[in-house]
C-alpha cells in the first residue's frame, strides 16, 4: 500500500484509509474525504512539511501524518 | 408616554475559518462592538449589537471551527457555545459558497442538534470567477432553512441576513438520527454522503477557478526552495528599514508633547508632593508608553498585511521544519516576529498553537527577541564605545552593533527553546496541519481593526502595568529613610559659596542627583552592588536596572537624573557625562568597552519587563513560568554579561 508521504510534487491518488482516528477525523472535517482525489500540491525546500489539496480544499501537513494515510496512486 | 418595543434576539456567529465570518460580523456591528476574553480559557470574545427595525440583536463572533469534533482551546469555546444554545438563540452559519460541501458539514451538524439556524452563503462575488454556479432557492428548499447570500466584503446582503433573523422561520430536515452511528469518522461519512446529494443538485462547477490557478503561481515563487526564504528576508529587512526612517519623527513629537504637558502640569498646579508624582511619576510613565505606539502600530501593521494576504501561512510553512527543531511549530514564526514590536502582544498570539508544549516553548522565549523598548537602551549605549562615523567597509559599526544584538536575541531565543525541548515533557502529539487560504488582496477593514486591538492591548495591558510600576519606581526614588533629604538641601542652603560659579539650575541638578542616591531606590542600587560588580556595574547601574522594571528604556531617563543632567530629551550631553564618568576605586573610565557590552548584553537577555510577566502569568494561567522565564533569563543574562565582561576586561 502507497502512503501520502511517498508521493513527490504533483501526484496524486485516492484516499483508501487514514490510520489515525483523531486524524482521520480532523482531515475529514478539514474537506479531505475518503475515497476522494488527493494530491501532493507542494513539498517544502527542506522536504517536510508538504501542501496537499483534495478538491478546492488546501492544507499543510506534516511527513509524519501523511505516513498515516493511505492511497491508491494514480498511473 | 410612547413605549418603544425592544426585543432582545442573541444570535451566535459560527462558521469555517477563512469564510469571512469577521468582515461579516464588523458590517453587521461596525463599531459596535467589544473584544473580551471568555470565561475561563484565553480565547478573544467578540461581541456586539446592531438593530433591525427598534430590536436589538446581539451578536457574539465564535471562533472558526470545521466540525463539533473540537481540536483546540478555540474550538472548544465554539462547540460549547452551540450545544448550550437556549431555544430563542439564532445560530447563523457562514459558508464559503465556493467551498460548499465542506462547510455545509458544520451546519448538518447544529441542525441535526435541533438549533436555529440560519445560513449564510459568502464569497458569492467569487463564484464567477470560480466558474461556479449556485441555486440559492432550492438550497434553501432542500436545507429547509433560510438562505441568504452575501458579499461581507461589501456588504451586500447583509439587511436581508438581518431580516432573515427578526422574521425567524424554518422547517429543517434531519440528517442523521442521534446514537444511530458510534464512530464518528462513519457519521462523518455518512453526513458528507448526505451534503454530496443535496450539493449535486444545486451547485455546478466548471473546471478549476481562476484564484486558485493564480495562487499555485504566486506559491511556486513565494516557497520556492531559494527565492521563497530570500523574499522572506528581503520582506523582513524592508520593514525594519521602515519602521526605523519612519517611525522617529512621530516619536520625537510624541516625547515633546509629553515633555510640554509635563512641564505644563509642573508649573499650573501647586508646588508638593502631587505635582512631583504627577509630573514624574504618572506623566513620565505614560509618555513611556505612548512613544511605542508609532513604532508597534507599524510593525503590527505589516505583520496583520501579511497575515491577511495570506503570506504569513506559506511562512510558517517555510520555517516549519526549523522551527520543529528547537521545539517550535511554524505558528511560531508570527508571535516570535511580533516580539520585535512587544512582547506582550506576541505571547497572546501564540493561541493559534494547538500544542501546549510548542506554545509554551514560544511563549518562554519570545521576550529574547530584541523589542522597541530595548532600542533607546541600545542607542545610547553602543554611542558609548562607538563613533558615529566608525565603519567597516561600507557598513556603519554603530549600525552593524545594534543588527548583532537583534541577531544574538534571535539565537538565544533559538537556543533556549532547544534546552526547553529536552526538558518539557509532553506526551501531546505534534502535528502542522493548516489550511492553506488563497492569496488576496489584504481586507482594509480588518487589517485596520487588528491593529488597532493588538496595539489596544499594549496601550491598556501592558501600558496600565507600566504606569502602576512607574508610581512605585517614582516612590522609591523620591523617598529616603528618615531626614537625609533634608540634610542634603541644608548641604547645599548652607555651602552657597562652595557653589557659587553654577547656576541655580545647575545647583538643583546635583541636589536631584544627590537625592537619588540617598533614596531607597540608592539603597537598593548600592545594596546589589556587590552581586554586580562581577560583570562591570556600579551602584549607578544597579539603581538603573532596578528601575527598568517598568519599561527597559527607563534605563535612560534614569541615567539622565543620575548624571544630572537634568534634560532628559539631550541624549547628547547624558552621553557626555557617561563618558567622562570615573571608576570611584580605580579612576578608570567607568563606561568602558567591557563594562557597555556587557550592559548591553544583560539588556539583550535579561527579563526586566513586569508587564511580559504579567501577560505570562495570565496565558499559563501558572506562577510557575513566569518564575521559570525571570530566572532562565536572569542567569542567561548574568553568565552572558560576566564572560563579556572579562574577555574585554
Amino acid at each position: 500500500m502507497t502512503t501520502l508521504d511517498q508521493l513527490i510534487e504533483n501526484e496524486s491518488g485516492t484516499i483508501c484509509n487514514i490510520c489515525d482516528e483523531q486524524l482521520a477525523l480532523q482531515l475529514l472535517t478539514m474537506g479531505f474525504i475518503l475515497g476522494e482525489e488527493i494530491k501532493v500540491e507542494r513539498i517544502a525546500p527542506l522536504h517536510d512539511p508538504m501542501i496537499i489539496t483534495s478538491g478546492c480544499n488546501c492544507l499543510s501537513i506534516r511527513k509524519k501524518d501523511a505516513k498515516l494515510i493511505e492511497i491508491n496512486k494514480a498511473s | 408616554m410612547s413605549v418603544v418595543e425592544k426585543k432582545l434576539f442573541n444570535v451566535l456567529l459560527v462558521g469555517n475559518p477563512n469564510t469571512g465570518k469577521s468582515t461579516l460580523f464588523n458590517s453587521l456591528t461596525g463599531l459596535n462592538q467589544k473584544v473580551g476574553n471568555f470565561p475561563g480559557v484565553t480565547v478573544d470574545k467578540k461581541s456586539g449589537t446592531f438593530k433591525v427595525n427598534n430590536q436589538v440583536v446581539n451578536i457574539i463572533d465564535l471562533p472558526g471551527t470545521y466540525s463539533l469534533a473540537p481540536n483546540s482551546e478555540d474550538e472548544k469555546v465554539t462547540n460549547q457555545y452551540i450545544l448550550e444554545a437556549k431555544n430563542d438563540e439564532i445560530i447563523v452559519v457562514v459558508a464559503d459558497v465556493t467551498n460548499l460541501k465542506r462547510n455545509l458539514l458544520l451546519l448538518t451538524q447544529i441542525m441535526d442538534l435541533g438549533k436555529k439556524v440560519v445560513l449564510v452563503l459568502n464569497m458569492m462575488d467569487l463564484l464567477q470567477k470560480n466558474n461556479q454556479e449556485v441555486n440559492v432557492e432550492k438550497l434553501s428548499k432542500l436545507l429547509g432553512i433560510s438562505v441568504i447570500p452575501i458579499n461581507a466584503h461589501i456588504g451586500k446582503g447583509v439587511d436581508e441576513l438581518k431580516n432573515a433573523i427578526v422574521h425567524f422561520k424554518a422547517n429543517p430536515v434531519k440528517f442523521i438520527e442521534k446514537d444511530s452511528l458510534a464512530n464518528a469518522v462513519d457519521e462523518t461519512m455518512l453526513r458528507y454522503g448526505k451534503i454530496n446529494e443535496i450539493v449535486n443538485q444545486c451547485f455546478s462547477s466548471k473546471g478549476e477557478g481562476k484564484t486558485s490557478v493564480l495562487t499555485k503561481k504566486i506559491d511556486n515563487i513565494l516557497t520556492h526552495k531559494f527565492y521563497g526564504y530570500l523574499i522572506f528576508l528581503s520582506i523582513l529587512f524592508t520593514i525594519f528599514q521602515a519602521i526605523f526612517s519612519w517611525s522617529s519623527y512621530p516619536m520625537e513629537l510624541i516625547e515633546k508633547g509629553f515633555l510640554l504637558l509635563g512641564n505644563w502640569l509642573g508649573n499650573t498646579l501647586s508646588q508638593g508632593i502631587l505635582n512631583d508624582l504627577i509630573v514624574n511619576g504618572i506623566v513620565a510613565g505614560l509618555s513611556g508608553i505612548f512613544v511605542f505606539v508609532p513604532q508597534i502600530t507599524m510593525l503590527f501593521a505589516f505583520i496583520v498585511v501579511l497575515e491577511d494576504t495570506g503570506y504569513m501561512s506559506r511562512v510558517s510553512f517555510l520555517m516549519d521544519r526549523i522551527l520543529r527543531q528547537f521545539g517550535l511549530n511554524g505558528k511560531s514564526i508570527i508571535p516570535l516576529l511580533s516580539s520585535t514590536a512587544c512582547a506582550v502582544p506576541a505571547i497572546m498570539s501564540t493561541r493559534t498553537i494547538t500544542n501546549l508544549k510548542e506554545r509554551l516553548i514560544t511563549i518562554m522565549v519570545a521576550p529574547l527577541i530584541s523589542c522597541s523598548a530595548r532600542i533607546p537602551v541600545y542607542t545610547l549605549l553602543i554611542g558609548l564605545i562607538i563613533s558615529k562615523d566608525s565603519s567597516w567597509g561600507v557598513f556603519n559599526l554603530q549600525g552593524l552593533l545594534m543588527m548583532g544584538l537583534y541577531l544574538i536575541g534571535f539565537i538565544a531565543a533559538l537556543g533556549a527553546a532547544w534546552v526547553m525541548k529536552k526538558l518539557i515533557k509532553s506526551k501531546e502529539k505534534s502535528s502542522f496541519i493548516m489550511e492553506m487560504p488563497i492569496y488576496r488582496m489584504p481586507r482594509w477593514k480588518n487589517v485596520g481593526l487588528s491593529i488597532y486591538s493588538k496595539v489596544q492591548v499594549f496601550l491598556f495591558d501592558a501600558g496600565k502595568i507600566i504606569v502602576a510600576i512607574s508610581i512605585v519606581l517614582w516612590v522609591l526614588s523620591s523617598y529616603g529613610p528618615s531626614n537625609t533629604f533634608e540634610k542634603i538641601e541644608e548641604k547645599y542652603a548652607v555651602e552657597t559659596n562652595n557653589y557659587s560659579s553654577l547656576s541655580e539650575k545647575e545647583i538643583n541638578h546635583l541636589i536631584s542627583a544627590e537625592k537619588l542616591e540617598a533614596s531607597y531606590a540608592g539603597i537598593i542600587g548600592k545594596t546589589i552592588e556587590p552581586l554586580i560588580q562581577p560583570i562591570g556595574f556600579d551602584w549607578k547601574i544597579g539603581i538603573s536596572l532596578v528601575t527598568s522594571f517598568a519599561a527597559r528604556e527607563v534605563f535612560v531617563g534614569t541615567m539622565a537624573t543620575l548624571y544630572s543632567v537634568g534634560d532628559e530629551e539631550n541624549t547628547m550631553s547624558i552621553r557626555e557625562k557617561m563618558m567622562n564618568a570615573k571608576n570611584a576605586e580605580t579612576g578608570e573610565k567607568l563606561y568602558s568597552t567591557a563594562t557597555t557590552m556587557s550592559l548591553l548584553l544583560f539588556y539583550a537577555f535579561a527579563m526586566q519587563c513586569m508587564a511580559t510577566l504579567a501577560v505570562v502569568y495570565r496565558e499559563t494561567k501558572s506562577i510557575k513560568w513566569p518564575l521559570i522565564q525571570l530566572t532562565y533569563m536572569g542567569v542567561l543574562a548574568y553568565l552572558s554579561s560576566f564572560i563579556v565582561y572579562h574577555i574585554f576586561a
